[in-house]
């Protein structure tokens, strides 16, 4: 009973952490922009906070900077169950222009941590990265809660 | 004790590491970790063609992503030594404006968010918007624009486009008296803000500071009066206070958005017809430019061989700028919550500052075009192997 209460309530309030790998910064802020009243991301039921331990969804920009790479596993680890990994902007898909002879990124970030959405572009606009998370997010984290059962 | 605060924490945006060396809640001192966000941007760019490296170059900083591909293309430009277009001039000062007021408020929307005030912090980002639309009505895109190359512009805008930015901006005048009003009249965000880490003038000139954050400490340096396109065409106050202080810099930011809806005004009025990009030889040679980024001054240095990029160093305002923090402003904080404010009020910018510098401290002479700059030294020994 309680369980499944818990599923319901969580399959609409989703706590997003954002975590910069080492990019640009174009991608977080347009993740900032979400925030602004035009695009209103908590009417969605989406709270954007950056602490891993009561995180729902990761959503990661920026290629992986060398500083990241073990890093980024601990906090993939910090996550509690279920969790679900988007990754957006060009940079953790393929490492956008950084990855050329004598970077140091390591990309792509498929390579550290499992990654279940992704949103190319560079950066992506506001409303895909809105659109990725809900398409996304609810489902995954209801399926797996079931799954845990 | 030593409180740790990131690199990933609710008050930061971006992946730093702050130390705070604490009495009780009092910030003694502080030490900050730089690191997370290298990519090794200037070796990337070194062998590569400008019209790769102009890519490059805007991907240095999200933020301020406009002002990195303009001091590039004028740096190409200073070593062909000629000159863009009147319109694209033009242009660029008008996108170069746009940026700067992206760039104040979302600079000050994240330290009302340090504060908690949440009011103040979602009106800022709804005035944000609509600049955010005139950029991209101008550009076509929203944050990395593209937009420069060496010699002009890549896009013309027509009168369409410039009477519906003055549309926007008239927007965003109309209300943004009201939104000062309320930070420069609260009583409860003076409080905050007020006598809370305090830069004297001359911390300031010995930490470097540059920008807003050395302007609200008395500093009066902006290298937009020293830009041939501002000097001759464009009338415009240089914005500067003597508080020093987390509300000086805030305001401070918020009296430039004025400034630049000025200048964008007169550029629209006075906007020259004609071409808007035109074809330049790049002879080999090197210069160096600086421009006013929204976070201060920001200089590039060039070598080239006429087809390549032989060596580029970019120097970026915010380390300048979070190294006179933590130096002189995150001393005997009166409560950790005001030290997370003051870093937040000195506008860091982490991707911007992530640059490899090494200084010799010996004092040895090897001075290249008058800069010394030990990076080419290696440079050389690497061109040897490669």
């Amino acid at each position: 009973m309680v369980r499944s209460f818990k599923d319901i309530v969580r399959s609409s309030s989703i706590h997003v952490c954002i975590v910069n790998t080492g990019g640009c910064n174009g991608c977080d802020i347009e993740v900032v922009a979400l925030l602004s009243p035009r695009y209103d991301l908590e009417q969605y039921g989406i709270y954007v906070h950056p602490n891993p331990r009561e995180a729902d969804v990761l959503l990661v920009t920026g290629a992986v900077a060398e500083q990241w790479r073990d890093k980024l596993q601990r906090i993939y680890a910090k996550v509690p169950e279920p969790k679900v990994v988007v990754a957006v902007g060009n940079c953790p898909l393929s490492g956008d222009v950084f990855n050329q002879e004598g970077c140091s990124v390591y990309a792509p970030v498929s390579d550290f941590i499992p990654v279940d959405a992704e949103i190319p572009g560079c950066p992506p606009r506001p409303s895909e990265i809105v659109e990725a998370i809900l398409s996304v997010a609810p489902g995954a984290i209801a399926a797996r809660g079931r799954q845990k059962q | 004790m030593i409180l740790p605060i990131g690199p990933l924490h609710p008050a930061l945006k971006e992946p730093i590491r702050l130390k705070l060396k604490t009495r009780g809640e009092k910030v003694l001192d502080a030490e900050i970790d730089y690191g997370y966000v290298h990519r090794g941007i200037e070796r990337i760019m070194r062998g590569k063609t400008w019209q790769k490296g102009i890519f490059l170059s805007e991907r240095v900083c999200g933020i301020c992503s406009y002002i990195h591909t303009q001091t590039f293309a004028e740096t190409f430009e200073k070593i062909a030594g000629e000159e863009v277009p009147p319109r694209a001039q033009y242009l660029r000062v008008l996108t170069n404006e746009l940026d700067r007021i992206q760039s104040h408020l979302i600079a000050n929307s994240t330290y009302f968010k340090a504060l908690e005030h949440e009011t103040l912090f979602m009106n800022m980002l709804a005035l944000r918007e609509p600049v955010m639309d005139a950029i991209e009505l101008l550009t076509g895109n929203r944050v990395n624009m593209g937009w420069n190359v060496v010699g002009g512009v890549k896009m013309d805008a027509k009168q369409s486009h410039l009477d519906s930015i003055m549309e926007l901006l008239k927007g965003v005048e109309s209300n943004y008296d009201r939104y000062v009003e309320m930070f420069e009249h609260g009583p409860l965000l003076g409080l905050r803000s007020k006598d809370v880490g305090k830069m004297s003038r001359e911390d300031a000139i010995k930490g470097r500071a540059v920008g807003p954050i050395g302007r609200a400490s008395g500093l009066k340096h902006d290298w937009r009066e020293d830009h041939p396109t501002y000097r001759d065409n464009i009338d415009f106050n240089v914005v500067w206070r003597k508080e020093g202080d987390n509300f000086a810099r805030t305001m401070n930011r918020f009296d430039e958005v004025k400034e630049s809806i000025k200048i964008i005004k007169q550029v629209i009025e006075n906007l020259p017809d004609g071409d808007i990009r035109k074809k330049i030889d790049i002879p080999s040679g090197y210069a160096d430019w600086r421009n006013e980024a929204p976070r201060g001054e920001v200089t590039y240095m060039i070598e080239t061989n006429g087809n390549l990029i032989q060596n580029v160093s970019i120097r970026t305002p915010s380390i300048m700028n979070i190294d006179a923090c933590e130096k002189y402003m995150l001393k005997d904080v009166a409560t950790v919550a005001d030290a997370v404010a003051t870093y937040t009020s000195c506008d860091p910018c982490i991707a911007c500052t992530e640059r490899v510098v090494i200084l010799d401290e010996f004092g040895r002479k090897e001075d290249i075009h008058g800069i010394h700059n030990i990076k080419y030294d290696s440079l050389k020994q690497d061109s040897d192997v490669s």
